[in-house]
């Protein structure tokens, strides 16, 4: 016979265990799915190179991205032995800056993702839950925000305050892609208001709040964790055009930069070493963030799930 | 209609509950559903108390009114005396202490997030209950009163690994574990199989016995309702129709609807095509809503002058039990002919 | 002589965690104008018995073994395209929930019409409202609501609609999945009576899938009680509710409350269904049985035949 402390700990175990054992369950759901595996594959080659980004300029200060000089070249030139990619207009290597380019792109984009779902689901599930004034308040400032054009407002803002730093653009993009994540949470969280285990849960006398955070935010998290999948893909768009409109931090080397140089450079049509390497990798890192999207959304919902056919 | 000795613990006096439709785009007002009209009941501390009707009765909606999930638009409500509308606070929270519902849907009723550990302790955390060690074995406790034994078997299961009975014992055992005075359950059975069923009653016979609770078993079965319940009511379209001991509506029913119910019930191949009393028309009767008997659309027994009128009122037969109706007769059918 | 025999039935599923024996070896014959009623509770198998009647299993269910005969012809020889003939015109089904079925951007009118022009090309529009209208007044529908969209019809109402629907084609046979559920109490009862004197008027027969007792108990003329996919017992309807047999009938009856009589103690079945992925071999219902001996559990149970119309897998 257990002891009661121990029994404790086993409850808190098992629910822990069970929290994996329904990771597992996910997981194996998810390996099925081709477009899945493909999407997972591609973010780890990404993630991969984010890591070894610094590696290049620790083996040899001329391979910096930003600072490296080459003495023996000072334009952009095809890859060789020496840079496998080619070097830039000033002489600096491009694989390194692509490596640096994708530590960008996760900075950014989970980051900006993570900010704008954070609002989002906040202030979606306020407004759904609380319903009246202040839904019709928070929807209406949510309507602004999507209608504004957000490129003009930083235009401004960039006139007014010269450069912006790379983690105002983040907070810049979080800023105004809220508003599409609150509404479907909303939505979400006005289907869940009427069910009847909320009900039950007013009924055992459970306050609004208490209610909104132990029993409508986990039921409404896993749309949260799908969106975040999606908005990490629009982040990163977002940022590379900023970027290569000449908005972006000229102190970060992201991929979208590198598009600016090139274009700004005329190298546009001379050095496709250097063009295409960076428009790859936007396009590949984000067909990998919506292949992951895709494959979680029959993690999520059993509906999409296939059972095994027969012959 | 009542010993006078026996304590009420719950009371329903004049309820009204209007739902308002909203209007079409094109500006026509909304119309008013009434869902109760003047209804009162009263509940004996200790007793089974069944309310039986159809889809859109009103059946849900007076359980809902008493969990205070919504408010009617005139009457008033008494927990043991206490008007329950005027509740707020610390208050409020000891009523939701004392009245408990169980819903019907052992699908939607349970939290897929929470674990049958977490729905059962949920309520005793709200309350802020006794320590970790407490509540688990309240936990405990309550689920081997449900039949979810052993405890440890099934504290760490999700609701989707749960079959609907098994569901509707966890929302039987939350519902209990803060030994609640009174609980509505609606319809707990009917999306269960019969032998799930009957594993539920007995289940709250069992709950009525050891923690003496009081019950209003909200169905549309008036077979269920015998066997669990000590009176029964019956309602039609927010209008109480018949009330009294529960063998004695079913066996001496007075309203043409509560003996149409019987009519309808199955009779397991015994007894022939017949029907017993053939209270019902096969097409529904023009009526205008709201004026006269609410049964008269359907009514064969009907007299279309005097029943269109005015709404019988419920009035009393005998000793303890009510009929709302201009013909009530004694035993046997014969002719038209009101009762005291 | 028998409108449709079915001879050792097995379906399955095919599932992700395997293969899943839904229905078991099941065989029973119904005569042209006769009702039978198959009773069971969840996940007995009584659903994918009516689909696989009618071979509209989903993509990962298929017929494993036995043979279906209807008016002579051997079903599952047929063709696709075969089956879509015999479906509807000889074979009508109505499924659960039917009335939402029902497309609420079609009238009423047009919807019964279509099914009659699709299976009759001959027929021309104007005939077709005839025999629309010709079904409404058999169904007890009134003939000013034929240009009406489903949502302006009541529960009752686009069921009666469903069965005018399925009487269209003027069919042999009906198969009816839970035709009832979802509507009330007074107007369940009004639509079997009035579905059993359809049937007699026309000589239809009748097949009754309910996990309710009560429906079957009333109008047909014979039951099988299934249990876990298979047929435990089977026969006429006074035989079966007045001197059950096998231990899961006499379980089911007794755990519903009844109206009149002794008020006696419900006794529910303890336990839970077999899993049907691993079917325990031997008898499915040992676990929860009160009579369970070791031989239950080990050997096939095999029909024991107690009168010419009454037969049960256990005595």
């Amino acid at each position: 016979m257990m002891t009661v402390t121990t029994v404790n700990t086993d409850i808190e175990l098992s629910e822990r265990f069970h929290w994996i054992g329904r990771l597992l369950e996910g997981w194996s759901i998810y390996r099925k799915s081709l477009l899945g595996k493909i999407g997972l594959t591609l973010l780890l080659l990404f993630a991969l190179m984010a890591l070894c980004s610094f590696i290049p300029p620790w083996a040899d200060p001329m391979y910096h991205p930003m600072t490296g000089v080459d003495p023996e070249i000072s334009y952009s030139v095809g890859p060789s032995m020496r840079h496998w990619l080619g070097t830039d207009f000033m002489g600096r290597d491009i694989l390194s800056q692509l490596l640096a380019g994708a530590k960008i792109a996760f900075m950014v984009g989970v980051s900006a993702a993570f900010m704008s779902v954070f609002l989002g689901t906040a202030i979606g599930m306020i407004a759904g839950y609380t319903g009246r004034f202040t839904d019709s308040l928070l929807m209406r400032l949510a309507d602004m925000i999507m209608v504004m054009p957000a490129l003009l407002v930083l235009l401004m803002l960039a006139a007014l305050f010269g450069q912006l730093s790379i983690w105002f653009i983040v907070l810049f993009i979080a800023l105004f892609r809220w508003p599409g994540v609150s509404r479907v949470i909303r939505a979400q969280t006005l289907s869940l208001k009427h069910r009847p285990f909320i009900e039950a849960a007013r009924v055992a006398g459970a306050s609004h709040l208490r209610i909104i955070f132990r029993h409508i935010m986990p039921n409404v998290l896993p749309l949260s964790f799908l969106y975040m999948t999606f908005q990490v893909t629009s982040a990163i768009i977002i940022e590379a055009a900023l970027a290569f409109l000449g908005f972006g931090d000229p102190g970060t080397v992201s991929w979208g930069m590198m598009l600016q140089w090139v274009w700004k450079t005329g190298h546009m049509f001379r050095a496709p070493y250097w063009l295409l390497p960076p428009g790859i990798c936007i396009s590949l890192i984000t067909l990998s963030f919506y292949m992951l999207g895709r494959a979680m959304d029959e993690v999520l919902d059993p509906r999409l799930r296939k059972e095994g056919e027969t012959d | 209609m009542i010993d006078k000795g026996k304590e009420i613990i719950l009371e329903l006096e004049h309820i009204v509950k209007r739902y308002r439709t909203r209007g079409s785009f094109f500006g026509t007002h909304g119309k008013d559903v009434i869902a109760l009209d003047q209804v009162s009941i009263r509940v004996v501390r200790g007793e089974i108390f069944g309310l039986v009707g159809e889809s859109g009765s009103g059946k849900t909606t007076a359980g809902r009114l008493i969990v205070r999930l919504e408010e009617p638009e005139e009457g008033k409500i008494y927990l043991d005396s206490n008007e329950i509308a005027a509740l707020k606070g610390n208050a409020l929270r000891e009523f939701r202490r004392k009245v408990q519902m169980i819903f019907q849907d052992p699908y939607q009723s349970l939290n897929p997030q929470f674990s049958v550990f977490d729905a059962v302790s949920e309520p005793l955390i709200i309350h802020k209950i006794g320590n970790a060690e407490a509540r688990k074995d309240s936990v405990w406790q309550a689920m081997k009163s449900v039949g979810l034994s052993p405890p440890d078997d099934f504290a760490h299961r999700y609701p989707h690994q749960l079959s609907g009975g098994q569901r509707q014992r966890v929302a039987i055992a939350r519902a209990m574990i803060l030994k609640p005075e009174f609980v509505v359950a609606d319809e707990p059975t009917s999306m269960l199989d019969a032998s799930i069923s009957a594993q539920i009653f007995n289940i709250l016979l069992e709950m009525r016995e050891k923690l003496h609770v009081s019950f209003l078993f909200i169905t549309h079965s008036l077979a269920a309702a015998r066997y669990l319940c000590d009176r029964i009511a019956v309602i039609y379209r927010g209008n109480l129709v018949e009330m009294g001991p529960g063998d004695e509506v079913i066996q001496n029913p007075k309203h043409p609807y509560t003996q149409a119910l019987i009519d309808a019930l199955p009779k397991f191949g015994y007894s022939g095509e017949v029907k017993r009393y053939q209270t019902l028309l096969r097409a529904e009767r023009e009526t205008s809503e709201y004026v006269g008997c609410p049964f008269l659309g359907r009514c064969k027994v009907a007299d279309e002058t005097k029943c269109s009128r005015k709404k019988p009122p419920l009035k009393r037969l005998g000793d303890s039990h009510s009929v709302a109706c201009f013909y009530t007769e004694p035993e046997v059918k014969t002719g038209s002919g009101s009762k005291e | 002589m028998a409108l449709l025999v079915a001879e050792n039935l097995s379906v399955g599923y095919q599932t992700q965690k395997g293969y899943l024996h839904a229905v078991e070896g099941v065989s029973f014959s119904l005569g042209a104008g006769k009702s039978l009623g198959f009773v069971g509770e969840s996940g007995c198998g009584k659903t994918t018995l009516g689909m696989a009647l009618m071979r509209l299993l989903p993509p990962n269910g298929m017929i494993r073994q036995g043979r279906i005969f209807f008016d002579g012809e051997d079903l599952l020889q047929k063709t696709d395209e075969e089956m879509r003939q015999v479906r509807w015109k000889k074979i009508a089904m109505i499924f659960q929930a039917a009335m939402n079925a029902l497309n609420p951007v079609h009238r009423i009118i047009d919807q019964i019409a279509e099914a009659i022009l699709t299976h009759d090309p001959l027929c021309d529009k104007e005939e077709a409202y005839e025999q629309v209208r010709g079904l409404f007044q058999l169904v007890g529908l009134p003939q000013d609501r034929m240009r009406d969209y489903p949502h302006q019809y009541s529960g009752g109402m686009k069921q009666r609609a469903v069965i005018a629907m399925a009487l269209a084609c003027q069919p042999k046979l009906i198969i009816a999945d839970e035709p009832t559920t979802a509507l009330d109490v007074l107007v369940q009862d009004q639509i079997l009576q009035e579905t059993k004197n359809l049937q007699k008027e026309f000589g239809i027969s009748i097949i009754y899938i309910s996990h309710d007792i009560s429906i079957v108990a009333d109008v047909c003329h014979d039951v099988g009680i299934m249990y876990a996919g298979q047929l435990v017992e089977y026969g006429a309807r006074e035989e079966i509710f007045d001197s059950p047999r096998h231990p899961y009938t006499k379980a089911l009856l007794s755990s519903y409350p009844t109206l009149t009589g002794e008020k006696n103690r419900l006794v529910p079945i303890p336990g839970e269904t077999p899993n049907l992925i691993h079917p325990p071999l031997g008898c499915r219902f040992c676990d929860r049985c009160s009579r369970g001996s070791v031989s239950c559990r080990t050997e096939t149970p095999v029909w024991i035949e107690i009168s010419p119309r009454h037969k049960t897998l256990c005595d």
